[in-house]
């Protein structure tokens, strides 16, 4: 086994950071004044229109493309295939990340964000989002006991704090020494649980739209919609991994680590086919392909999402030449998750309609600079992690 | 000292005049009055029949419009007055709209079952209070005032339709409600009233009455003014 | 990864358990409709624009004084909505039938929260800061609420209403059907006890629905034969008779089924006693023991 994650004990202030630098600025800005004036005061949501961007992106979309996370930990931990283990820290560091910026968009949406904890003591348990909300929490503590072993392997016997906080070098310590004893006993059970975990808030992220049946747009309103979000959300597993490490690996010249990710790819067909199949199968049930030629902005972002998002990729994927072509890969993968991005939008935003009143929805220059400035934070964080802590594989030479 | 005696004689004259004297009241509106305070029992059953036969059933009986015993009445039932208060009380010409209308049937659309008692019953004796959970579909008198009245208003375009053209409003009393000092001057009453009429204030601004400018050779020490107005020269204004 | 042999089968044997209990647990979706609950029955034909019901309304609720006009006509120009500052609104349609003056008439509408028997908006509500009460009332309570608005996105009434511009204690606002005041004996809603005409009647439900078929019976020419409210998503507490047919009058098309029951079958059929996870759990850990088995090489466990 050759695979070592290593820092990666680079330049951390690159023109690239500064750039996320002035999105995060921007975003905190937008995010104070959203503190100072309400949410009417920096979005475009009404009474029609109460679910918006920081919903539909910043929760649904960042759900969906953390599942590189569960996916890669279930394939390399729970199936035993070894050889992917160099990707699992990365998709880690993704979803726990995007998780705790999931969290950090409910906070910014919701309105009363202090009141947050109040799910744990009020149950509903016929509400959707009382499950989903309960596995976010739960899982997401299972990512950070998780990460644990990362923090520990960088610093467990190198506390090192400067000043008179050198006092708590030894606590510190310490505490590391136990946590990663302890996280390294139950990981076993905290992979399975994020894998459950997943599989259940993935799914019911589906099932939150299924309370409006006239509100969402028959082409996406079906039974089957959790089971169409949980297929996504495996079939955008993997691409997203890809997505990230090509980005990663090219951004900071390291192994392509090609070898792993074709035969990735090869599963994605698998999955991918499968959720293709599920939904034009829906579709032609249901009957709804006769919304199709309507023309309108819905149907044609329907028409969008699956030829470029699902169609069009599994399509290249198939092709073993694709499969190896770095450059083909990468199309692919990123054309997944923009599709699965966008039918995430889609259910929850594009496909909304309100019973009575027009509303005509487009995110104000507020939300989308929360979001932005939310995404950027994450990239930030990001490229911070992996620059002192040892999370991506330490390159054997250079090379592009 | 016979300055101090006419005085005091005429004083006292004149306080004695005062205890005796009564205001004068009309004696039908008293009664009427009375009338409106009062509450009948309530009448459970009524006799369903169509508008036809009961209008022969009137006539069979020659019930007309000399049988008219109250001409007037004022519309101010505790019933209503119970669940809400925000308008005065309505004065009802009875005698004056049956003859216009010339048809009982009209307002006295039903009978009590019971055979005994008289043929036109007040409204207020089947219509009570509203939502009797044991004649559903039973009106309360508020509403049958208003279904009967606005209705016959607008179908015969004739007689008023607006709120205020039955009611009076109830205005409060602004005994206590004005707080002025013994000796305020006009400037503080105007701001005592537009303490809570400031809308009014605002809309008399907008009227001719304020905005009129223009001579007035007749108003004393003004004559000579080209843009006597309230809002200019006239005494007033605030 | 320290998953051993005997961990492995206390969980298999929990799996086992819990599979046993899914039969029992994956029964058909009950409504949870209060059997007799209170209603109002809103009679269109009736209902003459005068907007007491507004006045009433915000007296009741302590909500700002409703919009006046120099003339009520004015305010009819704009189809309104219910908001967070008015929790119930009049707005108006032409028939297209004109009066004797050839003056096209008017038909009224008032707009307020229809206190669904199955609200989709209690089935959403996170905390159950929503729940529907015994005598009919949806009732908010508002030290529950987190601000999520999934309430609102599930209402197919699109009527609660939210403080967009409170940044730290917003509420969701809707009408209340003057819970208070009808939990009291004999106790009215503010807008049926003003509406002088009696276009609101206050009942029960049950006694209001008759009532509305009656209506619609003995006058047949006056009513279009639907009681809108009867049936739509499994029946509300308001019901409405009309002159007009409801889809022109700016009434939402609902199917009869309850918006939860698709939603809460599924949630209930998954995961009551969390069987599914259970088994997913049991299942994978399996897979898990087994892949170990195979390629019993250590490996680090820092893996993760």
């Amino acid at each position: 086994m050759n695979h070592k994650a290593s820092p990666l004990n680079r330049k951390f202030w690159t023109p690239g950071v500064f750039v996320m630098l002035v999105f995060m600025i921007a975003g905190f800005v937008s995010i104070i004044a959203r503190f100072t004036g309400g949410i009417g005061y920096v979005s475009n949501l009404s009474t029609a229109r109460p679910w918006g961007l920081w919903v539909g992106v910043d929760v649904a979309t960042g759900v969906a493309l953390a599942a590189g996370g569960f996916t890669t930990a279930a394939l390399a931990h729970i199936f035993g295939c070894h050889s992917y283990e160099p990707i699992i820290r990365p998709a880690l560091l993704t979803a726990m990340l995007g998780y705790t910026f999931v969290v950090l968009g409910l906070m910014v949406d919701i309105g009363r964000s202090w009141a947050i904890w109040k799910p744990i003591f009020f149950w509903n348990t016929n509400s959707v989002l009382f499950e989903v909300a309960m596995c976010v929490m739960i899982y997401l503590h299972v990512l950070y006991f998780e990460f644990i072993p990362i923090v520990a392997e960088q610093f467990k016997n190198k506390v090192r704090l400067p000043g008179p906080l050198a006092l708590l070098n030894a606590p510190i310590d310490l505490f590391l020494k136990i946590a990663d004893a302890v996280a390294g006993k139950i990981m076993w059970i905290l992979i399975i649980l994020g894998v459950v975990l997943s599989c259940m808030h993935q799914s019911s992220l589906g099932s939150l739209m299924l309370v409006a049946p006239t509100k969402i747009h028959p082409l996406w309103y079906t039974p089957i919609l959790p089971l169409l979000f949980l297929t996504s959300a495996f079939a955008v597993g993997y691409p997203m991994v890809v997505f990230e490490t090509t980005l990663v690996t090219s951004s900071f010249k390291l192994n392509s680590e090609m070898s792993i990710l074709t035969p990735l790819t090869r599963i994605t067909t698998f999955v991918l086919g499968l959720y293709m199949l599920l939904k034009l199968g829906d579709m032609f049930i249901r009957g709804t392909y006769v919304y199709l030629l309507d023309g309108t902005y819905q149907t044609n972002s329907f028409i969008i999402e699956m030829m470029f998002g699902i169609i069009v990729p599994w399509l290249m994927l198939v092709s073993k030449k694709v499969r190896q072509s770095r450059k083909g890969v990468f199309i692919a993968a990123t054309m997944i998750v923009f599709g699965v991005a966008l039918n995430r939008i889609n259910v929850f935003i594009v496909g909304y309609t309100s019973p009575v009143s027009e509303s005509g929805y487009f995110p104000s220059v507020g939300e989308i600079f929360v979001t932005l400035g939310l995404i950027a934070t994450l990239m930030f964080v990001y490229r911070f992690v992996v620059t002192f802590l040892p999370v991506l594989q330490a390159p054997k030479e250079v090379s592009s | 000292m016979i300055k101090k005696i006419i005085f005091y004689s005429g004083f006292m004259i004149l306080v004695a005049a005062l205890s005796m004297a009564q205001v004068w009241k009309a004696p039908d509106q008293e009664k009427a009055k009375e009338r409106a305070k009062e509450r009948v029992k309530f009448i459970k059953d009524y006799k369903d029949e169509d508008n036809i036969l009961r209008k022969i059933a009137l006539i069979e009986k020659g019930i007309s419009l000399d049988d008219v015993k109250n001409n007037y009445f004022l519309l101010d039932s505790p019933i209503i007055k119970e669940r809400e208060d925000h308008y005065g009380p309505v004065r009802f010409a009875h005698k004056r709209h049956a003859a216009l209308i010339n048809d009982c049937t009209e307002c006295h659309h039903y009978r009590p079952k019971d055979e005994s008692m008289l043929e036109t019953t007040r409204c207020s004796a089947c219509h009570q209070d509203s939502f009797n959970a044991d004649h559903p579909e039973r009106i309360g008198l508020k509403a049958a005032f208003h279904q009967q009245c606005t209705e016959c208003h607008q179908e015969e375009q004739n007689g008023p339709v607006t709120c205020t053209g039955c009611h009076l409003k109830n205005v409060p009393d602004h005994k206590d409600l004005v707080k002025l000092a013994d000796n305020s001057d006009a400037f503080q009453v105007t701001a005592e009233c537009l303490r809570c009429h400031d809308q009014a204030g605002e809309d008399m601004l907008k009227t001719a009455h304020w905005n009129w400018r223009g001579p007035s050779p007749y108003t004393v020490k003004h004559r000579k003014d080209v843009q006597h107005g309230k809002g200019t020269t006239a005494l007033n204004n605030y | 990864m320290q998953l051993t042999r005997r961990n492995f089968f206390k969980f298999m044997g929990a799996t086992g358990a819990s599979v046993a209990v899914l039969p029992s647990s994956a029964q058909a979706w009950q409504s949870k409709a209060p059997p007799d609950p209170y209603g109002c029955l809103v009679d269109l034909t009736r209902c003459n624009g005068c907007r007491k019901c507004e006045d009433a309304c915000s007296t009741v609720n302590e909500l700002p004084p409703p919009i006046k006009d120099v003339c009520d006509c004015t305010v009819f120009e704009k189809k309104r909505r219910p908001d967070e500052n008015a929790f119930t609104v009049v707005n108006r349609y032409f028939s297209g039938k004109l009066d004797e003056l050839d003056k096209p008439l008017p038909v009224f509408v008032k707009i307020q929260c229809m206190h669904c028997q199955d609200p989709a908006c209690v089935s959403a509500c996170i905390v159950g800061a929503l729940t529907k009460k015994e005598n009919g009332a949806v009732h908010y309570d508002v030290s529950k609420c987190i601000g999520c608005r999934y309430c609102m996105v599930a209402c197919p009434f699109e009527i609660p209403a939210y403080e967009y511009h409170d940044p730290i204690t917003p509420r969701v606002r809707k009408c209340t059907f003057c819970f208070d005041r009808i939990s009291k004996d004999g106790g009215l809603p503010g807008c049926a006890t003003i509406c002088p005409v009696e276009a609101i009647t206050f009942g029960k439900r049950n006694t209001l629905l008759e009532l509305a078929k009656k209506r619609i019976k003995d006058n047949p020419g006056k009513y279009v034969d639907h009681v809108y409210g009867e049936k739509e998503v499994g029946g509300t507490s308001w019901l409405y008779v009309s002159s007009l047919p409801f889809s022109k009058l700016n009434f939402p098309q609902l199917p009869e089924k309850p918006s939860p029951k698709l939603s809460e079958t599924i949630q209930h059929s998954l995961f009551s006693y969390l069987w599914s996870p259970i088994l997913l759990f049991g299942l994978l850990g399996g897979i898990m023991y087994k892949s170990k088995k195979k390629n019993d090489n250590p490996q680090d466990k820092g893996g993760a």
